[in-house]
């Protein structure tokens, strides 16, 4: 602790007192992607007491250009989990507890209810409404950061019973109305200097330094270095919106498709699963010990059926929209395989031995 | 009054610029919004706010000073 601290006791501001509240808080990062990850890195070596990593995403190869804590090796794999085996090779001294599941309205007050501070490090609206309300109902601070092409946005929330997230933004937009990352791309190192701020506002929160964004939105574009800070009030009638609910809801417009997708991490072996091959017939691999229903007779078997329906295809898209027809048909229970067959097929070998 | 009114995220995209002096009178925010709505249609599709002298205030506020904000929320990350 001494060595590994040593340029944090140098700074009389810091000290071993500093680094004493540092080894005490407890930080959730929901999302470990490119925010999450650069966040991670620094708070891991910074000597964050306990961290917290969520994201029920699987690394892909997409990832590797800006989500830096992983590597080749990792793909197919959680991301929560990567992340957590990278980051205690960085600081062993790190008590790290990885949820490799998305964060919902049901499960949202249980997680965050055991941390001080939530960084926020999603990619859409649902869950980032979801973090300021969940926050508000357990007065956790948020530290928001969310970027747009080379453009980013930097608050800290519920501060000090300071604004949320909601006095700034109170209704989310509708679906498809702002573009996210992976339809429109992002340079990586975009979300990368975003994250590291996210970072840096939880150091100076746990530490007491400074002034943190409590009711400053800060704006920065990287592409002209030019940067605003505006500032925003607490909109009572907003949070006392939320506070009456006494509990947290989905956004109606939800721009992802978190209700009806699912990844093979947060699937159980044990589970028993109705599959659906969407894939047309002599696409592979054909995976027909799983005895996959075909699109077309899926409607009628499944009418009635109380367990878990998973249809799948190669990429994760054509299940996205076969599932969005079946949603329209009233049939519940039924979900989207993000994941393609080829990592089905690896993940059902795994499974079985 | 000149204003100097400055876009932020897609909007610039919808506005084909990130900043532009506009010559007019308005009593309020929205007297501005509106303004820009004519201007740009599309503007009208997405949520923003609007920050008046770097501070972020409702529509129905009185238009007083000269540097406009229009910022959308972000969702990458």
């Amino acid at each position: 602790m001494e060595e590994r601290y040593q340029r944090h006791f140098q700074l009389k501001e810091v000290g071993k007192k500093g680094q004493q509240k540092l080894s005490k808080a407890k930080v959730l990062v929901v999302g470990a992607g490119g925010l999450g990850c650069p966040a991670l890195q620094y708070l891991t070596a910074a000597g964050i007491g306990t961290l917290g990593i969520m994201d029920p995403d699987v690394v892909s190869l997409s990832n590797l250009q800006r989500q830096i804590l992983y590597n080749e090796k990792d793909l197919g794999k959680n991301k929560a989990k990567c992340a957590e085996k990278y980051l205690k090779a960085l600081n062993n001294e790190i008590h790290f507890q990885s949820f490799p599941f998305a964060l919902t309205h049901e499960n949202a007050l249980n997680y965050l209810s055991q941390f001080d501070i939530i960084v926020d490090g999603t990619d859409n609206f649902y869950s980032r409404y979801l973090i300021s309300d969940a926050c508000l109902l357990l007065q956790k601070v948020m530290v928001y950061g969310a970027v747009f092409k080379y453009e980013g946005q930097v608050s800290v929330f519920h501060y000090q019973n300071g604004p949320s997230y909601r006095c700034l933004f109170p209704s989310p937009p509708e679906l498809g109305e702002i573009p996210s990352c992976s339809e429109i791309g992002v340079l990586g190192i975009v979300p990368g200097i975003i994250g590291m701020y996210q970072a840096l506002e939880v150091l100076k929160i746990v530490l007491e330094l400074g002034e943190v964004f409590n009711g400053k939105l800060y704006c920065i574009n990287l592409l002209n270095h030019q940067t605003q800070i505006l500032d925003f009030k607490k909109n009572k009638e907003e949070i006392s919106k939320i506070k009456k609910q006494d509990r947290v809801f989905p956004i109606a417009n939800k721009d992802c498709s978190l209700d009806f997708e699912v990844s093979l991490a947060q699937l159980s072996s044990e589970e028993k699963i109705i599959w659906i091959d969407v894939r047309e017939e002599g696409e592979m691999p054909r995976l027909s010990h799983l005895k996959p229903l075909t699109s077309a007779l899926a409607l009628d078997s499944i009418k009635d059926s109380e367990e878990k329906v998973i249809a799948f295809c190669q990429t994760g898209q054509r299940s996205k929209a076969f599932i969005q027809k079946l949603k329209k048909e009233g049939i519940k229970n039924c979900f989207s395989l993000k994941e393609g067959a080829e990592q089905l097929q690896i993940w059902e070998k795994k499974a079985k031995y | 009054m000149k204003i100097k009114v400055r876009y932020f995220g897609q909007l610039t995209e919808f506005t084909g610029k990130s900043e532009e002096i506009i010559t007019q009178d308005f009593k309020t925010l929205e007297g501005l919004k509106l303004f820009l709505f004519d201007r740009y249609p599309k503007l009208k599709e997405v949520h923003f706010k609007m920050a008046q002298d770097n501070s972020i205030e409702s529509e129905s506020s009185e238009l007083k000073g000269t540097l406009i904000d229009l910022l959308p929320p972000f969702s990458g990350g």
